[in-house]
């Protein structure tokens, strides 16, 4: 073949690549997105609830094993989507007990000074759950072992890594799920009420609060059940959460702050985007590009951000 | 049905209302009129329980209604029509009536309700599928009024439902919330800017001025009462 | 700023006595471990100093400050490996390139609000982080210097980077100190409450976080640098890491935000707690360092959100002082104001005449708005919009609700751009031009909702409206007391916190703050609005005086009973138009302003009365 053929490879194997990574970081997003959506706080532990995500399917399947009876194609998927239920419950706890004291429907409409110290306490939340992490899991890079990480399918010249391609659709899958919930059932409706407009919807009798507690336990389980499947595909430890919660940032954005669902799009966007960047840039700079689109998007959008600052009187 | 005594409420380091009493009967329409700053939207947000009140008291049939959750009380019956709308921008036509009929009696009464309300405002079974968002201003003061009726409320609050609208919607707007009443027998609670379509509309009216009730009588007589206008016009 | 020099001095000897304590401390410790320790102590201080700077008085919350952390550092190092430059060089240097990349990140990054700003500051040590890793620049030593250590900053005695980091401190403190007390810090605090509202007393607001940024990036590129000069080695990951902004960040809202004791306290407390801990547990717990900075913050947030210093700082008042808890000392008597400032009213044609006198031919135009538009999406707020305002008189604007009146005021004032026309005052255009800037030109505002510097004290908050129209501190001291004056808060109101005052208190005191750089107009939003009779009354009576004295006034009003008074000339809106224009008396006879404030049934109803 000759350079160009070659160069046209590359672009379908980066793009089929970020596709499979963006799914994930699809439905990271999604999870951000709903705490971001619903309460408007801005959640700096959503990447250590991921990296939790993460250590929950590691030591389920290889760690402790208690999927091991499900073989090793199925049991790193189950251990993915089990950390979904149990980092819910602890997100549920955590908002009672701690986040419920600085967010709340009076704060949604308070002025800047409440959303600083919601910031600040998740940057506490997110300091314990790294560093805790280093103490409980240590410092060793760690990966959900799957037979599937080393096969590949080809589809012409391109590969599609198993691992990866499993993990994307089971993001979609969830990601479905999700959107099923909120566009059908009453509880998800309720949710997305809350998050347009909190103050009709408490006119229309949603309890705010409830509302709250509930997109954030399930905001953090669902970037949990994308952690889980990224586990198996990329090694980890316990510090990986920071980058990612620009990641995920980068994607809500881009979909548009507020917007559960836009946040998929965007996050699938940050991945293409990342698998790209390695066509032009060097391999260790992926993040750096997604951090450099980041502040782009900010900058370039800013009519969400603060066009309406002067009329909030 | 509803009745308030001696409410004071400071909001936003003002005081907003000053020892306000109102009795709202079951099926009638009670207007509270009186321009912007005179406490109007305020005694809304206490009644449907946003803003806490420093003293006074609001009894919805016979209950004390400062001691249950703003939720609960949209699922006690009272439907709130907040200022500006505040319809759901993000989400259809359909879904914000669905959500009005997110209590518990809305649910069960969805079927019936939802014809009426189509019949009400035809406009909106055009739209059922567009976002909210994208709606008028006139059209989303109707979806306002139809997710409030949604909610199958036994008292409907419509704060001014003519802000920032064309005279001839607003009298379509009036002409509907008077047809409701009437046909269906719902206890209207309006507070306006627009004294006279809501003096004329009402059985019963309020004249509130910086936070406190300057008159108060029957439609007939506030209609005929020079000091109406003047406190309007200064003059 | 108030406070004067006395005040300074004390600070100045509090600053001495701590060095000098920690100085005599520092020397008796043996241990060169514990040495390390209270070296770090400065360090971290530094850097909480640094974000103070920034974070602490003007109130934009940076995640980021590890950028700056890790320029100085590296660029230290580099300087010193590659090229072989001393690090007393280096240091200086990695101020300098602190500060430019200060100014490349404030610049783009200080339109950003809230949430946005914070996260995109996040992004900025991140992305560095890897830049550096990829450089290759994974873990540089600095090489020992065995010949002359100390021309290269080595020495034996740790305690002699003790010194060097307690100078870098204590240096950054007098710095922090002046800025405090002075219109720079002033202007970042009320930043820091309103940010609009400073920008319409006119604040530059982009200026002083410029030049807050630049002084905080020098502060923290050189607590890196010497960081790295006391460790000896520099890693992306310590130097560009969360961990590093973090505990800026921490440090400072811990020991208190927006005075420069509070860095310097949460460094003492936090810096060795964790490193003791690190050090007796860190190869059983190995995160524990982050895990006593995590607790740390969420219990301060929890418990004391303002941080260690305030909350002693008002115990200590709260038992001090039971009668008065005032910040600042004792009222004293208003200078006259300096001439160079009182004639720029004079420009302005004094009013004669009694107010209910019979309607007077009109005055030049003053400002003059012609076909002013701005829209919201599809909603005409403002209608192609063309009225004047005479010079000296009073003129006001009514309408119902949503009439398009706030806004026309956010358009005049900069707030808001305009989608076309013009807007002309004193012959000069003013649209595109920003709020600070208009109101340099002589443009007071007040607004709708009191838009306090809630915090500050009044007297505070008049000042800072009074630094445009005065060249030195103390002439917009003057300028602010005359001022209140003018608004009858002198006396001891002057020195209540604002966030304490009543609604009509705060209405006098916003009314002040536009009026002490002696406006040529005022523009008044609401400012009769829920006014009790009295209350009413005396506001009438000043805005009345004030304009005798020869300021114009456009004023915003919903309701007419006290505007039909007050007002020489009104402008009725409705739906973003002009429909009404004149003097008072004929325009609220006039049909089209009956219907659009009684509605057209009342009109109906008046022309055809029923027997």
């Amino acid at each position: 073949m000759t350079d160009w053929q070659w160069a046209i490879v590359d672009l379908f194997q980066a793009l089929a690549a970020g596709l499979l990574v963006g799914g994930t970081y699809g439905l990271m997003c999604v999870g951000l997105g709903i705490i971001f959506g619903v309460m408007r706080v801005v959640n700096f532990a959503q990447g250590d609830f991921m990296m939790v995500g993460m250590y929950i399917a590691y030591y389920l399947v290889t760690g402790f094993g208690v999927l091991a009876f499900l073989g090793p194609y199925a049991a790193p998927i189950v251990g993915a989507v089990l950390a979904g239920p149990i980092v819910f419950v602890v997100g549920w706890l955590l908002h009672r007990f701690l986040i419920a004291h600085v967010t709340g429907a009076r704060v949604v409409s308070a002025e800047a000074e409440g959303h600083y110290t919601q910031i600040i306490l998740t940057l506490g939340v997110a300091l314990v759950l790294a560093n805790g992490g280093l103490i409980l899991f240590g410092s060793q890079p760690l990966s959900v072992q799957t037979p599937l990480s080393r096969q590949s399918w080809e589809i012409g010249p391109v590969f599609l890594n198993q691992a990866r391609s499993v993990s994307f659709l089971i993001a979609v899958l969830v990601a479905m799920g999700l959107y099923m919930f909120l566009k059908r059932s009453n509880l998800g409706k309720a949710l997305r009420a809350a998050a347009d407009n909190p103050i009709a919807a408490a006119y229309v009798g949603v309890d705010v609060d409830r509302a709250h507690r509930l997109a954030f336990g399930l905001g953090v389980g669902i970037t949990a059940v994308a952690g889980g499947l990224i586990a198996s595909t990329q090694s980890f430890q316990p510090y990986i959460g920071f980058d990612f919660v620009i990641v995920m940032y980068a994607g809500v954005v881009l979909g548009g702050m507020g917007s559960i669902l836009g946040a998929f799009w965007g996050g699938l966007t940050i991945g293409l985007v990342q698998q790209m960047s390695t066509l032009v840039l060097p391999y260790q700079l992926q993040n750096t590009a997604i951090f450099v689109v980041f502040l782009l998007i900010i900058f370039l959008r800013p009519q969400g951000m603060f066009g309406r600052v002067w009329e909030r009187t | 049905m509803l009745s308030i005594r001696s409410l004071s409420v400071a909001y936003g380091g003002l005081q907003a209302l000053r020892d306000v009493s109102l009795e709202v009967a079951r099926g009638q329409f009670v207007a509270v009129v009186g321009s912007n700053g005179a406490g109007k939207s305020t005694l809304f947000k206490t009644i449907s329980g946003t803003v806490a009140p420093f003293s006074g008291e609001i009894a919805y049939n016979n209950r004390n209604l400062l001691s249950v959750s703003p939720a609960e009380r949209a699922q006690l019956g009272i439907a709130h029509v907040p200022e500006g709308r505040q319809v759901f921008a993000s989400m259809t036509v359909m879904e914000n009536l669905e959500m009005g009929a997110y209590t518990r009696n809305g649910r069960s009464r969805w079927a019936q309700l939802l014809p009426t309300i189509l019949e009400l405002f035809p406009v909106l079974a055009d739209r059922r599928d567009q976002l909210a968002g994208t709606l008028s201003g006139g059209e989303q003061q109707m979806l306002a009024i139809g997710r409030g009726l949604a909610s199958a409320p036994e008292l409907l609050m419509l704060d001014e439902p003519s802000m920032g609208l064309a005279p001839a919607v607003v009298d379509l707007i009036f002409e509907r919330i008077q047809q409701v009443h009437r046909e269906h027998g719902l206890t209207i609670l309006l507070v306006e800017q627009r004294v006279a379509e809501a003096l004329e509309a009402c059985d019963r009216g309020y004249v509130l001025e910086t936070g406190r009730v300057v008159l108060e009588g029957s439609h007939d007589a506030l209609m005929a009462d020079a000091r109406v206008r003047r406190a309007y016009l200064g003059m | 700023m108030t406070g004067g020099r006395p005040a300074m001095r004390k600070q100045y000897v509090a600053i001495a006595a701590f060095a000098a304590v920690y100085l005599l401390l520092g020397l008796l410790v043996r241990n060169s471990y514990y040495q390390l320790i209270m070296t770090l102590v400065l360090l971290w201080g530094t850097m909480g100093l640094s974000w103070n700077m920034l974070s602490g008085y003007s109130g934009m919350i940076s995640f980021g400050h590890a950028a700056f952390f890790g320029l100085g550092g590296y660029t230290m190092t580099i300087a010193f490996v590659k090229f072989g430059i001393s690090p007393w060089l280096g240091i200086p240097l990695g101020m300098l390139v602190g500060v430019a990349a200060g100014i490349v990140i404030g610049v783009p990054t200080f339109r950003l609000r809230g949430h946005y700003f914070a996260l995109s500051m996040l992004a900025y040590p991140l992305a560095m982080l890897y830049v550096f890793e990829w450089l290759g620049y994974q873990e540089v030593t600095l090489p020992m210097m065995r010949e002359a250590p100390a021309l290269y900053a080595q020495f034996n005695d740790q305690r002699a980077y003790m010194a060097i980091a307690l100078v870098l401190m204590v240096a950054c403190m007098v710095v922090s100190l002046h800025v405090e007390r002075s219109r720079f810090g002033m202007s970042l605090l009320a930043i820091k409450q309103n940010e609009p509202a400073a920008e319409a007393a006119g604040v530059n607001a982009l200026r002083w976080k410029l030049l807050a940024i630049m002084l905080s990036a020098a502060m923290a590129a050189a607590a890196g640098a010497l960081y790295a000069v006391v460790l000896l080695v520099v890693t992306p990951q310590s130097m560009f890491g969360v961990l590093a902004s973090a505990q800026a960040l921490i440090v400072a809202l811990f020991g208190g935000v927006g005075v420069y004791w509070g860095p310097v306290i949460g460094a003492a407390v936090l810096v060795p707690l964790a490193e003791t801990l690190h050090a007796e547990l860190g190869h059983i717990v190995p995160g524990i360092q982050g895990v006593v900075y995590g607790l740390a913050i969420i219990g301060i947030i929890l418990l004391a959100p303002d941080g260690i210093y305030w909350r002693i700082r008002d115990r200590l008042v709260a038992r001090q002082a039971a009668p008065g808890k005032d910040v600042l000392p004792p009222a004293r008597a208003a200078g006259p104001v300096p001439a160079a400032i009182a004639s720029r009213t004079d420009a302005g044609s004094p009013k004669s005449g009694a107010i209910d006198a019979a309607p007077r031919t009109r005055g030049r135009p003053l400002l003059e708005l012609d076909g002013v538009m701005r829209t919201f999406g599809g909603l005409k707020a403002v209608d192609g919009l063309s009225l004047s305002v005479a010079e000296g008189e009073i003129h006001g604007i009514i309408g119902p609700n949503g009439a398009g009146k706030t806004t026309l005021f956010n358009v005049i004032n900069g707030f808001l751009p305009a989608n076309a026309g013009s807007i002309r005052f004193a012959g000069a255009e003013l649209l595109g031009l920003k709020p600070h800037r208009v109101c340099r030109r002589g443009i007071g505002r007040t607004f709708q909702v009191v838009r306090a510097f809630a915090r500050m004290s009044v007297l505070e908050n008049v000042v800072i409206g009074a630094y445009v129209g005065a060249p030195t501190d103390r002439d917009a001291e003057r300028l602010a007391f005359d001022a209140l004056d003018r608004v009858g808060l002198a006396g001891d109101r002057a020195y209540a916190i604002a966030g304490g005052l009543t609604i009509n208190q705060l209405r006098l005191m916003e009314l002040a703050r536009a009026l002490a750089p002696r406006p040529r107009l005022l523009l008044l939003d609401e400012t009769l609005a829920g006014l009790a009779h009295e209350e009413l009354e005396e506001m009438l009576g000043i805005i009345r005086q004030v304009n005798r004295e020869g300021v114009t006034i456009v004023i915003i009003e919903h309701t007419m009973h006290a505007m039909v008074k007050l007002a020489d000339h009104f402008s009725v809106l409705d739906h973003g138009k002009l429909i009404a224009s004149g003097p008072p008396a004929e325009v609220v006879r006039s049909a089209a302003v009956i219907e659009a404030y009684l509605g057209k049934k009342w009109v109906d109803r008046a022309q055809h009365p029923v027997a």
